[in-house]
């Protein structure tokens, strides 16, 4: 669902390379400190005189730093100026938290006015949440709560001891919402229904293609009129998957076909839909056998597979919820990912074709009221 | 600057990083109810997590305040946590694809349990009576 986004890459290589610098530049301090010179004795004192909730608060607002810092060259206009002095900023703070007493509160601001316009710019579209932009605003997460337990306030009054126990746990929320609004507002070309990423295509399809994704669809057809009764499948190796009262369809999936690549005499799975007279057969299902590993699109856009991402799964049957985009999921269900899945309808499936990542939903409505 | 204990310090660290986990579960308990509407099943995981969310804000409330309560219930999570997270790791899910489930999956339970093993040496030997928040 959120993948690394390739001009955020260099900011992964950017926070590594911070943290072996700031270990490589400590140890430097030290033998030189232990050699008698001024600077870097006092250096090493103020670090070593640091409680370690600073220094880490420290650590995590430079890398940070280091990554707005690398992100620049990928981002233009006001986006770029703002990474510059958001860079700059955390950098700053990195320091002036072994040798001020003022950063705190300071830092707690910038910490939060980041992290704020972080989720104004998802949410107007201006930045696409990946993998980097997240990471990043998780370590900012830390370092503000580790700054608030470092800032004691002199009065410790109710709104304040609110605020304390709510503040994280409120930026959370606001966060997670931020970026499902953003990713809502501004969907992705290559993303459709319930988390499926679309395979990369052509705009397109040649008079090649569409032929070849004719043939796909009449071989299919042919292939499955042995599977009208759901009995017939079982016997030759199809096993019906968990039933869901929010799933209309029914996949019955054959094991001994997962290594088959697209290969209509022997699909992964065969999909019903529950209807009021019994199951019906509506399509089967072409599964690759690993996640990320495209299968080959004979139609082009026409035969375009996807695999769902940043689903949660439950054990309670065929239930899904969304992931959130820390990856967390409720507890008892896990974050999934399915190796990439080509559906091929053998009933007229509407305006969403023979191909479409899921069944029509007026054709959906229409099966479910059929006796 | 406000001057800690050592052993302290690794308390309030590890107790931070707990609050991070429980506001992460709170919000995946939160963005799981409306599936509950449809899914009988998720309704229930909701709930669950919404009140495992709610005992790790109060863990780490007591990790604070020097519990050996908290710190027990504490390193039992983690350690299944991270059971969980490298069963899952071995199937072919996808589940640890990228920087942001091993800081979450991974690195921070990883941390609170060094943070709490460091810190363990230090441990009040009773649960008396809170220092204020």
């Amino acid at each position: 669902m959120y993948d690394i986004a390739a001009d955020h890459a260099p900011a992964l290589s950017a926070a590594i390379v911070l943290v072996v610098f700031l270990w490589v530049f400590l140890r430097v301090m030290r033998l030189l400190a232990a050699s008698g010179a001024a600077l870097p004795t006092r250096v090493t004192a103020a670090f070593d005189r640091a409680p370690a909730l600073t220094k880490l608060a420290a650590v995590l607002m430079l890398l940070s730093g280091a990554i707005h810092l690398a992100l620049v060259r990928g981002h233009d206009g006001i986006t770029g100026i703002l990474f510059i002095i958001d860079g700059v900023g955390f950098i700053g703070l990195g320091i002036a938290a072994f040798i001020t007493s003022w950063w705190r509160r300071l830092a707690m601001l910038w910490l939060t006015a980041t992290i704020a316009a972080y989720i104004v710019w998802v949410i107007a579209g201006w930045e696409t949440p990946d993998q980097v932009g997240i990471a990043c605003k998780l370590i900012e997460l830390v370092a503000l709560g580790l700054v608030m337990r470092l800032n004691h306030p002199t009065r410790r009054t109710w709104p304040r001891r609110i605020w304390r126990a709510t503040a994280l746990p409120l930026i959370s929320i606001v966060m997670t919402f931020g970026i499902w609004v953003g990713g809502l507002a501004h969907p992705d070309a290559l993303h459709a229904h319930a988390g499926a990423v679309l395979q990369p295509v052509n705009a397109v399809a040649t008079p090649e293609q569409g032929a070849a994704a004719a043939r796909l669809l009449a071989d299919t057809k042919v292939s499955l009129t042995r599977y009208g009764d759901p009995a017939v499948a079982i016997a030759a190796g199809y096993e019906p998957g968990p039933v869901s009262d929010a799933d209309p369809l029914l996949h019955f999936q054959n094991p001994a076909n997962a290594h088959a690549i697209l290969d209509p005499n022997r699909p992964q799975a065969l999909v019903y839909a529950r209807t009021p007279s019994g199951l019906r057969l509506v399509g089967a299902m072409y599964q690759m056998p690993k996640v990320g590993q495209w299968g080959p699109d004979p139609g082009g856009p026409l035969t375009q597979w996807h695999q769902h991402e940043g689903i949660c799964f439950s054990p309670f049957g065929f239930e899904f919820s969304f992931e959130t985009p820390f990856w967390t999921c409720s507890v008892g269900s896990t974050s999934g990912t399915t190796a990439p899945m080509l559906h091929v309808w053998i009933i007229d499936n509407g305006k969403s074709g023979p191909f479409a990542a899921e069944l029509d939903k007026a054709v959906q409505r229409e099966l479910a009221r059929r006796s | 600057m406000s001057q800690m204990p050592p052993a302290n310090s690794a308390f309030e660290i590890a107790s931070v990083l707990v609050v991070v986990q429980a506001s992460l579960s709170f919000v995946a308990g939160l963005s799981a109810l409306p599936f509950g509407l449809v899914e009988p099943g998720f309704r229930v995981l909701g709930v669950l997590t919404l009140l495992i969310a709610a005992a790790m804000f109060w863990l780490a409330r007591g990790l604070r305040r020097g519990r050996r309560w908290a710190w027990g219930w504490l390193v039992t999570l983690e350690v299944v946590s991270l059971a969980i997270t490298a069963l899952l790791s071995l199937l072919p899910i996808g589940t640890m694809r990228g920087p942001v489930p091993l800081l979450v999956n991974l690195v921070i339970p990883l941390s609170v349990l060094v943070l709490l093993a460091a810190g363990s040496g230090d441990r009040p030997a009773q649960p008396g009576p809170a220092e204020p928040a």
